[in-house]
């Protein structure tokens, strides 16, 4: 009787099981072929921890600073003596580049920086960070659709490049950050304009794949955004990242490269989301510029005969 | 597990993921992350019996999985879950041994944990999600072991206390 009873519980338990993971493989197939119900709880769960976030955002802000400030202790003191070197070295640099400044009107036409600064953004503060439990690199901010701010939309910040925005709420948005090992971005080498794809590695280093196999890259090279399709989800134009290795390995059919972002994604407060831009935004160059043709232009010397007159249409082209 | 207590562990976990999404995760803590929620979820799948680890496991992934910050589809921490609480509550009578003190049910806990990342790290490399190269991927799982264990002692004797509160005094028995 009791063996009995113990057979049935442990039946039953079997079934329990059985049930939850056919449940549980159920949801992922409804998930992967695209049911928005899935999304949709994504939603609803986003639309009530914003306000939590915000409010816990305004406490706890300090002792997350307080323990990044812990982390980075002897990190900030070697970088102030690095950037004390580096200042004296620039002061030496702005009388050298007063001269290059002049230059550098006459280029700025040419330049995407000048249409950036038409490019209509909407600040943001950052009100939550990704769960350790993901694996995925994101961010939340506090402003949504009633503040213009729509899916697949460029964010940046004071340095560059930060991500694009993944989901969005109504007063609240989802960044899906640079880092994050789903994220691709078209780049262009700032020195030789060969393009190439940036792509997130979870952590602080990226990896550039150069496009173009006889292209080169070198060590501090700047990487700027490509742009792309009526400016979403990037805008042309924006500091990414600079080369910091370059990877040698004969096998691979293009030079890849380690890169760092400018943006310091581990400390970033408050973010700019580019809502609108300029229609006339200035593209990377596709049509290959025309070599101009050579033309030599001959003049016959006049034969130097004693008896022949000189005649005034002696000379032709 | 009686149906008020599912309710009730339900509402508990739905709060400690409210606390790891808004808290949590705004302390940038040195190394990598610390998932809270796994930690104090796989303590009390560790406690429960078999039906009662199987179906907290499912629940408890079923709002891992409502997180808005995940990449991987609708149900996979679920599944993941599930099945790390039937692992569980198949060998209750070696995790027992592991229970009974704070330290080394932290480190129970933070070995589960580390278990339930590279399962679900291996089923997202099957579904074809790309999750990072595999260093940082180790990190993450090493500093959340880390902190799974530093933290246990702190954790751990409320969430004991809290369940026998919920206990019926038949389950008591």
């Amino acid at each position: 009787m009791f063996r009995s009873g113990n057979r049935r519980s442990s039946n039953r338990s079997r079934l329990l099981i059985v049930i939850l993971l056919v449940t549980s493989l159920f949801f992922i197939t409804l998930d992967l072929r695209g049911v928005s119900f899935t999304s949709g709880s994504r939603s609803v769960t986003q639309t009530i921890l914003a306000p939590v976030q915000k409010s816990v955002s305004n406490i706890f802000a300090p002792v997350g600073r307080f323990f990044s400030d812990v982390k980075s202790f002897g990190k900030t003191s070697n970088e102030i003596k690095e950037l004390k070197s580096q200042n004296a070295e620039l002061k030496k640099q702005v009388i050298l580049n007063k001269d290059i400044q002049g230059q550098l009107t006459q280029l700025r036409g040419a330049l995407d920086l000048a249409a950036r600064a038409n490019y209509k953004v909407v600040s943001a503060r950052v009100i939550g960070r990704g769960s350790a439990s993901t694996f995925s690199q994101t961010i939340s901010i506090d402003a949504g659709t009633a503040d213009h701010v729509s899916v697949n939309e460029t964010v940046i910040s004071a340095n560059g490049l930060v991500g694009v925005v993944k989901s969005v709420e109504s007063h609240s948005a989802i960044v899906l950050l640079m880092n994050d090992p789903a994220f691709r971005i078209g780049v262009r080498d700032a020195r030789t304009q060969s393009v190439g794809v940036l792509i997130g590695q979870g952590g602080n280093e990226y990896q550039f794949q150069l496009l173009d196999p006889t292209g080169e890259i070198k060590v501090g090279d700047s990487l700027i955004s490509n742009g792309s399709d009526g400016n979403r989800p990037f805008i042309p134009g924006l500091p990414v990242g600079y080369v910091t290795s370059v990877d040698h390995t004969s096998a691979s059919l293009t030079q890849s490269a380690t890169v760092k972002a400018y943006a310091n994604l581990n400390n970033i407060g408050v973010v700019s989301v580019v809502v609108s831009a300029p229609t006339t935004a200035p593209r990377s160059i596709i049509q290959p510029t025309p070599i101009p043709t050579v033309t030599v232009y001959v003049t016959p010397a006049p034969v130097a005969t004693p008896s022949a007159t000189p005649s005034p249409t002696g000379s032709g082209h | 597990m009686n149906p008020l207590r599912v309710a009730l562990n339900t509402a508990f976990l739905f709060f400690v993921f409210i606390v790891q999404e808004s808290v949590v995760t705004r302390v940038r803590l040195p190394i990598a992350g610390f998932s809270l929620y796994i930690a104090v979820l796989l303590a009390m799948i560790s406690l429960e019996e078999r039906n009662g680890a199987v179906a907290l496991g499912f629940i408890g992934g079923l709002v891992l999985d409502l997180s808005p910050t995940s990449d991987g589809p609708f149900g996979q921490w679920a599944l993941i879950l599930t099945l790390t609480g039937y692992l569980i509550s198949l060998n209750r009578d070696s995790v027992a041994e592991f229970i009974e003190g704070h330290i080394g049910f932290g480190i129970f806990i933070g070995v589960a944990a580390s278990g339930s990342f590279i399962t679900y790290l291996l089923f997202g490399t099957l579904l074809g999600e790309s999750n990072g190269n595999l260093s940082r991927a180790i990190v993450i799982i090493l500093g959340n072991f880390l902190y799974t264990v530093i933290f246990a002692p702190f954790f751990l004797p409320p969430l004991r206390w809290m369940r026998e509160l919920m206990l019926t005094s038949r389950e008591r028995s």
